[in-house]
């Protein structure tokens, strides 16, 4: 009897479910449809004001088109710009709360195919809440998918200047090391075990607009690597990210005393590049993180000028710099260390 | 009659010795750096002799600092976890027990975590801040050894089928604890957790690891090996083994130990390694028979073979990139299992 | 203290004189109790038992079931420690010994033998060699020596190379006592060894055991609940019926019809036999 009645509540509410309407408004919104980027179709409100995002590159570039008032809900690994962190949490990439999102009425949700699961952009169709998602796999990738969100967004002019200066930024960079061989990298996601970058990454884009090229070749997105083939490969430079969220296994400074890793010449030489978790994320800000890490592999291209004069973006709201990414040049192993242990 | 003599076991031992030598033969000439064998025979007397500088090519070093090491690793891990394995089939009477039926991969995994997670916070030195993890890990798999063992005593002795059943009540309640924690603690790069769930070979260890990795295995498998012939006796049955004179709850006692030193030893430097703890006694028992005096010494040498083969094709078949060396003998154990269920003696 | 008055009764099977000899094993008012859990009361009770017997004497202990037959045989065996009373064993307390010590004096053969990985006979016969042993000691010729002859006392040489799951129960019956032998015990203890076994082996086994307590001056103590049996071989019988003996003696003097009938609750009546030694007929029931 008790079951009778579960199967019969159970059933109620799939059949309620299989019929959910958007919150009941007076007229029907004008929507349009459009495609994302990984070839979706999707239904999405002609102006739209209420935005969810769920990856911390796309709360960045919300931000960096200005439209943060319009940001609703982000994700609790969005910690920048700082006032992201203000934003109503909605939980993590992986497994956000559906009811959290829906409680704020969004009228799109931001997605990354790398980041985000496909099960939460269904779960949120079911419901009628549309979802954008991006998928950028190169730098101009990047950029184009900036220029995309603007329009979609109804900031087509500030998304038109950040992309203009993200492309000067990029040629600027590109005219002062063309002349320089890249530099043989080796690209360190995390040391035990090694896990490095594949071809197909935007990282592995990045490292090539910063004069740099990984010396692994693989399709996998996030190989892991043996040391003895890095050891035959001998790259120049170690790249190693700068990270918030805990220490590796092993920092720059231990390396020179394990087996192994004391045949790399790099290591030998400490020719070791940091740079921001920027690096990580298809945000605007990873054009500045790539200019970075250009000026530590090819400082000689830089000498010249002590910062370069390109205009800031100037978008409509709070100014937000471009280069406020934390990075630095590495010094001397001391710094280094204690910089990891102290970033936060 | 033929009963076993020292002289058989040294001669068994000394055939699996022999395969081990030929296998760690091939793994050192196999990688990503091609080595000849003559230079690598050079190269080891070189290094013997401690005059590194005066190795064969460039491409020694490669070897002796990355190869020969994790080959030394796979040897003793792959030793421990069989020793292991064989003394839990034994203890609990149990052919499908293996070293971590009593939840200490689960609760090293687990100790591995919250090293990781407490490491940032604390300012250690460097030469502790290696260890630590480790050190985490070991401490986790005591800790579920010592719960599980209490957890596991009727009337105030171990009883096999209760030791059982709490080892894998542990072991699920510790890997649902491990999963609560990778979700809710923000922003861990948990990476290298995939580490402990499919176990890797690659880590560099300190020295003073390494020290501890060997002592123990020594001191551990050889306190197991003076109870070898009342191991025999136990399969028999308890009752049995103690009007013959076995003193079975010294022998529980120090099996139970020593066995989870072992395995304890074994997960926190390479992760949980599985199908060695559970096969190669069993293939040694159809090889050589089922008398703990040859299983426990011929089954530490088939589980140094076993795992050094696995390591060096999970090193190899899509280089440059690496499998889990666990994904290996989980391929090769699983067939191997089954063959030896249908044969029947499992 | 019965046992002594009335041995010098019956008639001479054979063999060496067993009268005047030292008691070797002597159960003293022993007495023990069991429950579930401490703070209940006891399930069982076993009241103070007392026997002694000699070497080359075999002692029945018979009773129906739970009768607490096989607990005395373990405080005998010194597995238990008695509530009450002691077990002596030429002089040692049996529960007090330690595991080597005592498996050097006394063998238990049981009812199963389980066996978790196959073995071949002799290798299981062996393993009676063990309390002889030393750490980590392998067997040397002496050992095989000794499990071969014991093989052969028990008439089993042929089965030395067989798998133990592959023989009968009789066989393999033999065998156990062969590894029981190798430990070339003072004290021998069956309990209930002629329960699976056909009529034949039980009397070839019951035999067996006679011939041996005589060869080789063992003290037999064995638990069964075959009455005929017992009387025909047993040079002692204690009579168990709830923890309680009711009467310890030789089989002429325990074998009283009122006796068993109060004790197995049937109808009976209890006749001479050909070689002097009583026998009970079970009376079909009214």
């Amino acid at each position: 009897m008790p079951f009778a009645v579960l199967a019969v509540l159970f059933c109620g509410q799939a059949i309620c479910h299989s019929q959910a309407s958007p919150p009941p408004r007076q007229t029907p919104p004008p929507s349009r449809q459009i495609t994302d980027e990984i070839g979706r179709t999707i239904r999405v409100p002609q102006s739209i004001h209420r935005i969810v995002s769920l990856a911390p590159n796309l709360t960045e570039t919300i931000y960096a088109l200005g439209l943060q008032d319009h940001l609703v809900g982000d994700t609790d690994y969005c910690d920048f710009p700082p006032e992201a962190q203000q934003k109503k949490k909605v939980g993590g990439p992986v497994n956000p709360s559906i009811e959290a999102i829906a409680a704020l009425h969004p009228d799109l949700v931001l997605v990354t195919k790398s980041l985000n699961r496909l099960e939460t952009v269904q779960a949120l169709a079911d419901i009628g809440i549309p979802s954008f998602a991006t998928d950028p796999h190169t730098v101009h990738a990047i950029i184009a998918s900036i220029a995309r969100l603007a329009d979609l967004l109804g900031a087509s002019e500030t998304g038109s200047a950040l992309v203009a200066d993200l492309e000067h930024q990029l040629s600027g960079l590109h005219d002062r090391i063309a002349s320089f061989p890249p530099r043989r990298v080796l690209f360190i996601v995390w040391t035990e075990p090694l896990i490095s970058i594949g071809n197909d990454t935007f990282i592995a884009d990045a490292l090539r607009h910063a004069g740099a090229i990984s010396v692994i070749d693989s399709s996998q997105n996030w190989p892991q690597i043996n040391l003895e083939e890095v050891v035959r490969l001998q790259p120049e430079f170690l790249i190693f990210v700068e990270s918030h969220f805990g220490a590796q296994p092993h920092s720059a400074g231990d390396l020179a005393d394990l087996p192994g890793w004391r045949l790399l010449n790099a290591v030998r030489n400490r020719r070791y590049a940091t740079i921001s978790d920027a690096i990580n994320r298809p945000a605007p800000r990873l054009i500045s993180a790539v200019e970075d890490l250009a000026r530590q592999l090819h400082p000689e291209a830089f000498t010249e000028k002590p910062q370069n004069d390109k205009e800031e973006a100037k978008p409509p709201a709070p100014a937000m710099s471009l280069r406020s990414s934390s990075s630095f040049v590495l010094k001397d192993l001391g710094a280094l260390s204690k910089e990891q242990s102290c970033a936060r | 009659m033929r009963p076993l003599t020292l002289r058989r076991l040294f001669l068994q031992c000394s055939l699996l010795a022999a395969i081990l030598f030929v296998v760690v033969v091939v793994a050192l000439k196999l990688g990503a750096v091609p080595v000849s064998l003559y230079g690598l025979g050079r190269d080891l007397i070189s290094v013997l002799l401690h005059q590194t500088k005066a190795l064969s090519s460039d491409y020694g070093m490669i070897v002796i600092e990355i190869r020969l090491p994790r080959i030394l690793l796979a040897i003793v891990v792959g030793a421990s976890l069989s020793v292991a394995g064989t003394s839990f089939q034994a203890l609990l009477r149990n052919p499908l027990a293996d070293p971590y039926v009593l939840g200490v991969s689960s609760g090293a995994a687990l100790g591995a975590v919250l090293a990781l997670v407490a490491e940032p916070h604390l300012a250690l030195p460097l030469w502790l801040a290696a260890l630590f993890t480790p050190f985490g890990a070991f401490l986790g798999a005591a800790a579920t050894i010592a719960a599980v063992y209490f957890l596991g005593q009727r009337q105030g002795q171990i009883d096999s089928a209760t030791l059982l059943l709490s080892g894998i009540i542990s072991a699920s309640f510790l890997s649902a604890i491990i999963m609560f924690l990778m979700t809710t603690l923000s922003g861990r790069d948990f990476r290298g957790m995939a580490f402990w769930l499919m176990g890797d070979l690659s880590s560099s260890l300190q020295a003073s690891l390494r020290w501890v990795l060997g002592i123990g295995f020594f001191a551990a498998a050889g306190a197991i090996y003076t109870t070898a012939g009342d191991l025999n006796l136990l399969l028999a049955g308890e009752k049995e083994a103690m009007h013959l004179g076995v003193d079975v709850r010294r022998v529980r006692l120090v099996v139970y130990i020593a066995a989870s030193i072992l395995t304890g030893l074994a997960v926190s430097v390479s992760g949980a390694i599985g199908y060695v703890g559970l096969l190669v006694p069993h293939v040694m028992r159809l090889l050589f028979g089922s008398d703990h005096r040859t299983l426990l010494p011929t089954a530490a040498f088939g589980g140094a073979i076993a795992l050094v083969l696995a390591d060096t094709l999970a090193r190899t078949v899509v280089a440059p990139s690496e499998l889990p060396v666990g994904a290996m003998t989980a391929i090769a154990g699983a067939p191997l299992f089954i063959y030896l269920l249908r044969r029947g003696s499992a | 203290m019965s046992s002594l008055a009335q041995s010098s009764g019956w008639p001479n099977l054979g063999g060496t004189p067993r009268t005047a000899t030292e008691v070797r094993l002597s159960v003293e008012q022993v007495s023990y109790a069991y429950s579930a859990n401490p703070s209940q009361a006891p399930l069982f009770t076993l009241e103070a038992n007392s026997f002694q017997a000699r070497p080359g004497e075999i002692v029945a202990i018979l009773g129906p079931n739970a009768s607490g037959k096989s607990t005395l045989l373990k405080l005998i065996a010194g597995a238990l420690a008695p509530l009450s009373g002691r077990v002596l064993l030429d002089g040692f307390v049996t529960h007090t010994l330690a595991p080597r010590a005592r498996a050097q004096r006394i063998a238990m053969v049981q009812q199963e033998t389980p066996l978790l990985f196959p073995a071949r006979a002799w290798e299981f016969v062996l393993q009676g060699r063990h309390p002889y042993g030393r750490t980590l000691r392998f067997e040397n010729e002496d050992d095989v020596l000794i499990a071969r002859n014991a093989l052969s006392q028990v008439g089993a040489e042929h089965l030395s190379g067989r798998w133990m799951n592959e023989i009968s129960g009789g066989e393999r019956q033999r065998v156990v006592l062969a590894r029981a032998l190798c430990q070339q015990p003072l004290l021998l203890l069956l309990d209930e060894p002629t329960l699976h076994l056909d009529i034949g082996a039980q009397v070839d086994l019951l035999a067996t055991l006679r011939r041996l307590a005589a060869e080789n001056r063992y003290t037999v103590v064995v638990v069964t609940h075959e009455l005929n049996l017992a009387a025909e071989y047993a040079d002692q019988v204690v009579l168990l019926q709830k923890g309680k003996s009711l009467r310890v003696g030789s089989p002429a003097s325990v074998y009283q019809r009122d006796l068993l009938e109060q004790l197995f609750q049937t109808p009976l009546t209890v006749e001479k036999g050909p070689n002097g030694r009583p026998r009970v007929n079970l009376l079909p029931a009214p």
